[in-house]
């Protein structure tokens, strides 16, 4: 829901529900408000958010926490309160041990964390769907790429039978032969898509089949990662050129089948 | 004892610099021009016959450098270097520290008037002697602005001879009232300041209005001059659309057609009005620094009171100032697109995007440091503890605020984070990237700011105006449909294309500012003779509070000296956008990283020199020098120096 | 014992500490440094396809077409139309103009047709401050053709401006 991973939201609500409950003191509301959204940050959403905006919103909390703790005598020293005791009382000695041994193993271990990360490339922009041709030729058959279209998409009225008939070739099509990197919900995760980069294509998005012209989705079916222009680079593309291993009509069919498996229609000639 | 030592500091600061300085010229003579003739002269003595093969070579070497120095022809240089800093951060360090300074002067004037007008309106001398305050910061700040401005006028000749003569080209016939005004804001300022209580209210009431007139006068021409360079025409309807078109004012070559269109160009009255509202902002934060400087020096807890109020007021005047600046910038910038798409969308888009998300920082540290300071301000109140409950929430809108507005369009991230976001924008996250969350966050930062200036008014205080609860609701309801209507704005601004959605920053805008205005009219009737709960004990504050009003001032300067480099870079080559290129080494744009290190430094001097006037502007205060107790300190430093 | 540090000296490091702090933010974000134009040099014997070289080359350089307002192949809320497959629409986009008169048009004087849902904004190019030549405008033409279409400019095609 909402893009975010709800076990993890419901856990920290909980733990706030609990301090809420024990009526916890200001410093331990501090110190939850700032681990909580770091573990939310990290972990509360599906798709995590780069690490460098995460650092700039739990700086921006960080600052405002100061801000609350000390904006008056009275808070201040109610916040410190805890610290001070810790420090102190005789009764702490052990806990104030154990938090002088956690502190810099904390410190130790971000360290380890943040250098323990695989290499990576530096990132480059790229474009993401590359200009097409103005026509191609697929097994000897020249296709106007302006104005093509999937031949099999008005049965969808006209003959609802043959088109399930197409629908049905064209899943077994894409199982026998997509899937392994499209993934079995096309999401773009199949089972060799995390050994790949750039990553397949995610087939429910809804900034990628519903903008493009079938014959665009056909282009990059025929040809591939080979068939991509120049001015695109750098692509490292593991697309096959399907025209290699598909008939013109098998190929249509899986176009006719991924569209309707994700619900959308291809972008009409002209549309913006 | 120290002050004994300080004198004698300065006496050899001073013996070392007019040294350093002759040595300097001395050197820089010998460098540029040696004089052939001196050797040659020596020669002679010795004779022709007498000279062996290394002393000829040395003398014929001499006579061809000679030789040549006469017979180059003068040159008009176009350009000339400064050697490791470069002449564009000459040029740039140099201007910001002037603009620092000017402004500072153009702002204390405008709000010591103001108050020394309450104050002779309220009959309360408390008000005058703070003006009074504020005024003793003018006058080593002004001889500050004008060596800078000499110091700038002279390397922009040196470093930029050309260009700056195409300057005076076309604007020659504003030089000449310009040093006039300079000489009417020197006449007043002194007699401002020296005449304070010298004259009868009326009449030095009258000297400051006219040194307010002729400070923003100047201002007004010296803001023609750089506009100029970013926008050389006026605005006008040629073809009967209904939209300005750019009507040039000079020919293509550059050739001058019309001083009044260079003059009165299209993005001068927007930096006008923009320069007016940040320098009260500027000022007062530098006078509130100052206010805290002094409270931290102070010995007793009268000083302490006085300075603590001064700071208060001091902040409260930038923060005024401050409200309808992101308004005043908004209007900036529209006019900016206006007069050309290109720097629009270099400015908000392009090269200098990032620099956004930067004074998204700054800005969102000084609404935080403002209401900081507010909330630690309560702490003055006997009974004070009312409206602490409410700071929690206020906290919140404004980190919340501040997160938005500090989330950059495209977020700076690595390979395997792209790949799991499936692009280069996150798919939550990108919403609030988005103009339509950003100016949100920043109408509703404007709301809670001024909420926590109500909160603080409020603390102490009963109101006893009969229908109070009826007005309170009144400002309740103002204050959240405002709100709710902003946010809407924002929401919505999701569901429309690009051009509807740009036109909804107008009533979000409008919508903030009348529930400014409609509150502020409504509070104070309310809050007329209100009964209070207790003393205000001014001074009674801790002492984070001074170092906060410090933070501001220094995130003020910073964030002028950033975006005087942006409205500068904008033009990117060009020395005149479109009409003038710039093909000096330096015309490229500088990173982001190296503008800031360049502002930093700015920032730096310019606190350094502060930290003088603020010293020599306390010393006032001081005792005076009494023959008898400095004498063994005295005794002891001469002998120190016939030792 | 009480630890205290100096007022002065905290005025020093708070003034340091705030400044090196801004600095650093500005050091953390994408650092770049963008020069001058250098002269793009077009001569007689270019073909057609060297044009659109030269073009793509203006498109992200001299004539600013990519820096920040069009792009080539994104979708979501754009500032100004995707210039994907531009070559192939341009001779359907206005009724009674071929797709070199429909470009040229764009370009020379942008504001005569604007694509529905956006907003004018764009500055005629031929002008200052990008001020490109005619023959720099017919290689950012068999550039813009060549997204989507077949380049037929040449440097002797009349643009009619």
């Amino acid at each position: 829901m909402l893009g975010l991973n709800l076990p993890v939201v419901i856990v920290l609500a909980a733990v706030g529900g609990v301090l809420a409950w024990r009526r916890a003191n200001t410093l331990t509301w501090l110190l939850y408000t700032w681990v909580a959204l770091w573990a939310f940050f990290k972990y509360g959403f599906a798709v995590p958010i780069p690490q460098s905006v995460a650092t700039i919103y739990l700086g921006i909390t960080g600052l405002a926490l100061v801000c609350f703790a000390s904006s008056s005598r009275e808070r201040l020293s109610e916040t410190a309160q805890p610290i001070v005791r810790l420090i102190l009382e005789p009764r702490y000695r052990l806990a104030l041990a154990g938090l002088l041994v956690a502190l810099p193993a904390l410190a130790a271990y971000n360290v380890y964390a943040d250098l323990n990360v695989p290499l990576e490339a530096p990132g480059f922009g790229r474009e993401v769907h590359p200009p097409p041709p103005t026509e191609m030729t697929v097994h000897d058959e020249t296709v106007d790429m302006a104005t093509a279209e999937n031949p099999y998409l008005h049965y969808n009225h006209d003959d609802p039978e043959l088109y399930g008939e197409h629908l049905e070739n064209g899943r077994r099509i894409y199982y026998e032969n997509c899937f392994w990197c499209h993934g079995d919900g096309m999401g773009g995760d199949g089972m060799f898509a995390h050994g790949l980069n750039p990553v397949p294509s995610n087939f429910n998005d809804v900034g990628t089949l519903p903008i493009l012209q079938s014959s665009f989705v056909h282009w990059r079916i025929a040809k591939g990662a080979p068939g991509l222009p120049g001015a695109g680079t750098p692509w490292d593309s593991m697309m096959p050129a399907w025209e290699k291993f598909l008939t013109t009509e098998e190929m249509w069919d899986v176009n006719l089948f991924i569209y309707d498996f994700n619900g959308y229609e291809p972008r009409a000639l002209g549309q913006h | 004892m120290t002050r004994n030592r300080i004198l004698f500091g300065i006496g050899v600061l001073a013996f070392v610099s007019v040294i350093v300085t002759v040595r300097l010229g001395g050197f820089l003579v010998d460098n540029e021009y040696r004089q052939p003739d001196r050797q040659v002269a020596a020669q002679e003595e010795l004779g022709e016959a007498e000279l062996v093969p290394r002393q000829q070579g040395i003398a014929d070497e001499q006579a061809a450098d000679e030789a040549e120095a006469r017979a180059r022809p003068y040159e008009e240089a176009e350009y000339r270097t400064v050697p490791f800093v470069g002449s564009r951060v000459t040029v740039w360090v140099l201007a910001q520290l002037h603009l620092l300074f000017a402004a500072f002067v153009l702002a204390v004037p405008l709000f010591a008037f103001i108050i020394e007008f309450v104050g002779y309106v309220k009959k309360e001398e408390r008000y005058n002697k703070l003006a009074y305050e504020f005024t003793k910061l003018l006058s080593v700040s002004f001889s500050m602005t004008a060596t800078f401005g000499a110091f700038l006028t002279f390397a922009l000749i040196i470093l930029y001879p050309k260009f700056t003569n195409y300057l005076m080209h076309i604007f020659s016939p504003t030089f000449l009232p310009y040093v006039l005004l300079f000489f009417l804001e020197a006449l007043f300022l002194y007699s401002y300041y020296y005449g304070w209580g010298k004259f009868g209210p009326r009449m030095h009431l009258f000297l400051g209005f006219m040194l307010n007139i002729v400070g923003t006068a100047i201002m007004f021409i010296a803001n023609a001059w750089l506009t100029f360079m970013m926008s050389p025409g006026k605005r006008d309807d040629i073809d009967g659309d209904g939209v300005p078109d750019f009507v040039s004012a000079v020919s293509e070559s550059g050739a001058l057609l019309s001083l009044r269109d260079a003059f009165f160009n299209f993005t001068w009255m927007p930096i006008n009005i923009h320069r007016i509202i940040a320098n009260v902002a500027f000022g007062g934060s530098i006078a509130a620094a100052y206010a805290a400087f002094r409270y931290l020096q102070a010995k007793s807890d009268e000083e302490r009171a006085h300075f603590d109020w001064m700071g208060y007021v001091g902040n409260f005047v930038a923060i005024i100032a401050f409200l309808p600046l992101p308004f005043a910038g908004y209007y900036l910038a529209a006019e900016i697109y206006a007069f050309s798409q290109t720097l629009g969308i270099q400015m908000m888009g392009g090269t200098f995007s990032w620099l956004f998300v930067l004074q998204a920082a700054l800005i969102g540290n000084l609404f935080l440091g403002a209401n900081y300071y507010l909330w630690l301000g309560m702490g003055r109140m006997e009974g004070g503890v009312h409206f602490q409950k409410f700071i929690k929430w206020l906290l919140i809108a404004i980190a919340l605020c501040f997160a938005v507005w500090a989330t950059p369009r495209y977020a700076i991230s690595s390979v395997s984070e792209i790949a799991a976001m499936g692009g280069s924008s996150h798919p939550q996250l990108s919403y609030l990237g988005q103009m339509s969350a950003k100016n949100t966050a920043v109408n509703i930062l404007i709301l809670s700011t001024y909420m926590s200036f109500l909160l603080y008014r409020r603390t102490g205080r009963q109101s006893i105006h009969p229908h109070r609860q009826l007005l309170t609701r009144a400002q309740a309801i103002v204050f959240s449909s405002a709100a709710a209507l902003v946010i809407f704005y924002g929401v919505y601004g999701y569901f429309v294309d690009s051009a509807t959605r740009i036109r909804f920053a107008i009533p979000q805008v409008y919508s903030v500012l009348a529930a400014l205005v409609v509150i502020t009219v409504i509070d104070l009737p309310l809050y007329r003779n209100a009964a209070q709960s207790g003393e205000t004990k001014w001074g009674r504050i801790p002492a984070v509070s001074q170092y906060a009003l410090i933070f501001i001032a220094l995130s003020f300067t910073w964030l002028m000296g950033l975006m005087g480099y942006v409205r500068s870079g904008l033009r990117q080559e060009w020395h005149v956008y479109g009409v003038i290129l710039d093909t000096s080494p330096d015309a490229y744009t500088p990173s982001l990283g190296f503008a800031t290190q360049v502002v930093s430094v700015t920032v730096l001097i310019f606190f350094g020199l502060i930290g003088v006037v603020f010293w020599l502007s306390s010393l006032s205060g001081k005792k005076d020098y009494a023959p008898g107790a400095a004498a063994e300190d005295g005794g002891r430093l001469e002998g120190g120096q016939a030792a | 014992m009480k630890l205290s540090v100096p007022m002065p000296l905290r005025l020093v490091l708070l003034v340091l500490g705030t400044t090196a702090f801004y600095m650093y933010l500005g050091q953390i974000v994408p650092q770049k440094e963008s020069h001058p134009p250098p002269p793009v040099l077009i001569n007689a014997e270019m073909t057609t396809e060297d044009l659109v070289t030269v073009g793509a080359e203006l498109a992200s350089g001299k004539g600013q077409c990519l820096v920040g307002c069009h792009t080539v192949g994104q979708s979501g809320p754009l500032r100004y139309p995707d210039l994907d497959g531009i070559g192939g629409r341009a001779a359907t986009q206005v009724d009674g103009l071929s797709d070199l008169e429909y470009l040229a048009q764009s370009l020379y004087e942008p504001a005569v047709f604007i694509v529905p849902g956006f907003a004018d904004g764009m500055q005629a190019i031929n002008q200052p401050p990008i001020n490109l030549s005619d023959d720099e405008i017919k290689a950012v033409i068999a550039w813009l053709q060549s997204l989507g279409g077949t380049p037929n400019v040449t440097l002797d095609t009349d643009l009619g401006y």
